[in-house]
């Protein structure tokens, strides 16, 4: 069923989000038209003016939607499903300009050569200043100076248009041609031609934009895509090309031999002397290695005549407006419909990056979650949420202690000589208690949503029966005011993950660890509203109840415990939040089961698909429960808010 | 009206500064782990580094190797030293644009599978394991490691009950017996086991499961194609780094002081390392049916998943020409 749908995917998205902004449009015209016919005389403050309003929720939900439904690029992907495998052509093609486009000020501040030129020069200031610092005598120091100042000569050597040799020129002149070629071609409608036989087959094996892990049909499939693809395939070789090329004429080289054969003699000069302390022999090591660095940094030659390059920038200028223009409306798409990223090309495939990464598809969050729902299928091989038939004698274990079988006089039986064991009564004793028996199966539920739901609900349970009397009793007593508050506002502001190391270590991997640390959330909030809501009881209440003649226990159950319960309701609507908050971190500790532990799981593949799937859940579970709790306050205390 | 327009600019000044704050690092940005003690920290706190690219190096530590990819992926991290194999692998399934340049750490003992004493299992009797609770860091190098123990002893994985925890934690539910087998990394952790149990295989034993653990270098593509010479500048000062550490261990201190570990546990860890010379890279790791041409694949599959599916063909992740 999910199948079908997923096929129509782009149909029933592109529907959606139009229906969602008509919906956001006519919410906003029918709100105004609402304030023009209603008389609301409600002055500013007045609670009135807060009533209603239900298509503000539909404008709400909407907008939450279309802003998922637009920056996951699922909006794009369903009006335009080719988009991502032309613009993957399209980020083909820039991947491999770039080797080429960083060495020019195009989105840089420098030239390539310029920051170079600048940071050697830098540095060999900044050697310059130490050669004072070394000890060396005069002869030595003019040296050591000497050797800078040939240094700086090779770089000007190589900056120099004058000392540029024909060679070095001619590879730039046709690094140029072969761009302006490239230019020329990709403005032809005829490039690359027809596509061969294996084009047209990768191209129809193609998967859809999506449709398996592999995020973006690689192959070209259209006529812009395969223009693209050929260009990029030429400019790939253009740069390997490019980036070959060194400055390398002749007096440059010979005056590399020079500093090379200076540095040796220096760092001679520097071993050799005898008698110098060794911190100030290390400097000059030092020295000398920082010279050699300089040096093998400028003998890759990457620093060329200021101007040299000029014919290539152009060129390369011309080939981007080019490809601008032959990108033509999917430059626009890409700019408006795919927002917060890019897709880029890696080196065997395109993938999405920015917000189109992180952020999935709500399609396709929906399909993870339609897969991983199948009980067949789950995750880590458990379902999410399933039933699963139980023997009856299991839940008689549960219910039943081991030790009852203990508590029978007389001894287990041991096998006689034919390996035959005879049960006596003690040992059926221990099989009743131990589920151990044949039994008829009842389903149960099962799987890590009913997981995380039992431990939430444990853990309120307790904070509840045991945080409510306490709380009251806090309200009432002047004993246990003063004992139980430090301890409870204590422990109370500890964030719950900072138990975690203890809980391991006291309670093991088991799952009353989990329900502990979800009790101990649960159990400090509802202390403190059952407490604020046994000290906010009207005196006048409780002086009529004695005057009627009412016990304590009566004044407690009538008057005392009535007038708390709005605040104990809204305490375990709190609770209830906090500890499907403190999940996650509980089910850290030593995952097995549970949304939390499929979360940390996820989260190390960076499968955000699935962290989605289980944030929506634990969204959804909270909500329903607060629409529960809604439900019973209005239920159990109709006064509230009116008194 | 004029509160409208005061948060455009608000949000317009923000979209400036945050582009001004991500287009000016210039300098090179590289992720490293803390505790984990490799020679070439004494290159990175003498700013050997910084001299031979003549830029600025900035080292980010980073607590596991998927944080290292996403700041890779959103640009903050050009390289990452010592990632492991099982983050990488997990990226490159999810077609994330980084590459492998290096071997960072090469580490036989750098993880381990120990069994409790009190459980009585050992290597002879492995297949008790079933029916019982197993804690392993998910996704992990040592996840990779429990499934080739379990495998090469014929144990049947589905029927163990898999414990997702930290090392350290699995260190204490082994202690209370609360797991028959921990495996986890990490000096601290493993020596916390192995007071209470034994490694399941010896290192010998490991080798010949065809278990091989090793760390690697991996950069973005954008910066190598931006910076080949810096890629390039980079592993050679780190395998000097390494050349010379080989000859001389004097500056041992140096290194506990940046892992931060003390001066005992850095030996301790560092006994159990290697780190590949260039030629060793090449002969044994990056050759054809090398570790890593014969790892990659089978770690891709172990850890592929339906958003993530494993590559046909991993090589094209793999960049061996900063080595030569």
């Amino acid at each position: 069923m999910f199948d079908f749908l997923f096929e129509y995917r782009g149909v029933i998205v592109g529907t959606i989000f139009v229906a969602l902004i008509a919906a956001v449009i006519w919410a906003f015209f029918y709100g105004r038209k609402l304030i023009r016919t209603e008389k609301n005389d409600a002055v500013f403050g007045n609670p009135a003016r807060a009533l209603g309003g239900w298509h503000w929720v539909i404008t709400g939900v909407s907008a939450i939607l279309i802003v998922w439904l637009y920056f996951s690029w699922d909006a794009a992907r369903a009006f335009h499903p080719k988009a991502a495998n032309e613009l993957c052509q399209v980020a083909k093609l820039s991947s491999a300009v770039n080797p080429i486009r960083s060495t020019f000020p195009l989105e840089k501040e420098f030239l390539k050569g310029t920051s170079l030129l600048v940071r050697e020069n830098a540095q060999l200031s900044e050697l310059e200043e130490r050669v004072e610092r070394l000890g060396f005598s005069e002869t030595e120091k003019a040296k050591a100076k000497e050797t800078i100042d040939l240094m700086r000569a090779a770089i000007t050597g190589m900056t120099s248009p004058e000392y540029l040799d024909a060679e070095t020129s001619s590879q730039f002149k046709s690094i140029e041609a072969r761009i302006d070629d490239l230019t020329a071609k990709l403005a032809d409608e005829n490039y690359p031609g027809e596509p061969t036989t294996e084009q047209v087959a990768a191209a129809e094996k193609n998967a859809r934009w999506g449709d398996s892990g592999n995020e973006i049909p690689n192959a070209p499939a259209s006529p812009r895509g395969y223009k693209f693809d050929a260009a990029a395939k030429e400019m790939k070789s253009i740069a390997s090309d490019f980036s070959k090329i060194r400055n390398k004429n002749e007096n440059f080289l010979a005056q590399i031999e020079k500093l090379k054969a200076q540095i040796a003699s220096l760092d001679e000069l520097a071993q050799a002397s005898p008698g110098v302390d060794e911190l100030l022999v290390q400097n000059r090591a030092d020295f000398v290695k920082g010279l050699t660095r300089v040096l093998r940094r400028v003998d890759d030659g990457n620093i060329f005549p200021p101007d040299a390059l000029n014919n290539v920038q152009a060129a390369l200028v011309k080939l981007d407006d080019e490809q601008k223009s032959q990108q033509g409306g999917l430059r626009f798409y890409d700019t408006f419909m795919m927002p917060g990223g890019q897709i880029t090309s890696g080196s065997s495939s395109c993938s999405e990056q920015g917000s189109g990464r992180w952020l999935p598809k709500p399609s396709d969050t929906l399909r993870t979650f339609a897969r991983i729902s199948n009980p067949e299928i789950g995750y880590k091989g458990y379902p999410l949420l399933w039933y699963k038939m139980k023997p009856f004698g299991e839940m008689v274990d549960f219910v039943l202690p081991d030790f009852i079988s203990s508590l029978v006089p007389g001894k287990f039986p041991r096998h006689d000589e034919n390996g035959i064991v005879t049960p006596n009564f003690k040992s059926k004793v221990h099989d009743i208690v131990t589920g151990n028996f044949e039994s008829f199966k009842v389903p149960m539920p099962s799987g890590h949503v009913w997981d995380s739901l039992l431990r939430v609900l444990a853990g309120l349970f307790f904070g509840i029966i045991l945080g409510v009397p306490l709380g009251l009793f806090m309200g009432l007593s002047r004993f246990s005011k003063g004992f139980f508050d430090p301890m409870i506002e204590l422990y109370r502001p500890v964030p719950p993950l900072a138990w975690a190391p203890l809980i391991l270590t006291i309670f093991g991997i088991g799952d009353d660890g989990k329900i502990f640390l979800l009790f101990m959330v649960a159990f400090a909030i509802m202390v403190i509203s059952a407490r604020t809501g046994a000290t906010g009881t009207h005196l006048s209440k409780i002086h009529a109840a004695h005057s009627l003649g009412a016990t304590n226990r009566q004044i407690l159950r009538k008057v005392i415990l009535p007038n708390s319960l709005p605040e104990i309701l809204t305490g375990i609507r709190i609770a209830i939040g906090v500890c499907w908050g403190t999940l996650v971190a509980a089910e850290m500790l030593a995952g097995t089961t549970g949304i939390g532990f499929v979360e940390n799981v996820a989260r190390k593949q960076s499968d955000y698909e699935i962290i989605w799937t289980t944030i929506i859940i634990l969204g959804l579970l909270g909500l329903l429960f607060d629409l529960m709790m809604r439900w019973i306050i209005d239920k159990v205390i109709p006064w509230r808010g009116k008194g | 009206m004029k509160s409208i327009k005061k948060i455009l600019s608000c949000i317009s000044l923000a979209a400036v500064t945050g582009i001004a704050t991500s287009t000016a690092s210039a300098d090179v940005n590289v992720a490293y782990f803390l505790e984990w003690a490799t020679p070439n920290q004494v290159a990175k706190v003498e700013k050997v580094y910084d001299e031979a690219l003549g830029e600025k190096v900035n080292w980010v530590n980073f607590a596991t190797g998927t944080a290292m990819t996403e700041a890779m992926l959103s640009g903050d991290i050009d390289i990452a030293f010592s990632q492991g194999m099982t983050p990488f692998v997990n990226a490159v399934n999810a077609n994330a644009p980084i590459k492998m340049v290096g071997i960072a750490v090469a580490y036989g003992a750098g993880g381990d599978c120990v069994v409790s004493d009190k459980s009585g299992i050992s290597k002879e009797n492995a297949t008790e394991l079933e029916g019982q609770s197993v804690a392993v860091p998910l996704n992990t190098m040592s996840d990779y490691e429990l499934r080739l123990t379990l495998s090469s002893l014929d144990v049947d994985i589905t029927k163990i009950k898999i414990v997702d925890q930290e090392p350290a934690d699995a260190a204490v539910s082994l202690a209370d017996g609360a797991v028959a087998m921990a495996c986890g990394f990490g000096a601290d952790s493993l020596s916390k086991m192995k007071e209470v149990g034994k490694p399941m295989l010896t290192l010998d034993e490991k080798t010949a499961a065809g278990i091989t653990s090793f760390d690697i270098v991996s950069v973005t593509e954008k910066f190598i194609q931006e910076n080949p010479e810096a890629v390039k500048t980079f592993m050679e000062v780190t395998s000097q780094a390494n050349a010379d550490f080989a000859k001389d261990q004097s500056k041992m201190d140096v290194i506990a002081k940046d892992a931060g570990l003390t001066l005992e546990k850095t030996k301790e860890q560092m006994a159990g390392f290697s780190f590949p010379s260039v030629e060793e890279q090449m002969a044994e790791y990056f050759n054809e049916d090398g570790k890593v041409a014969k790892v990659l694949p089978f770690m891709g599959n172990m850890f592929a998943t339906e958003a993530a599916p494993a590559k046909d063909d991993y090589s094209s992740v793999i960049d061996t020409s900063f080595l030569k």
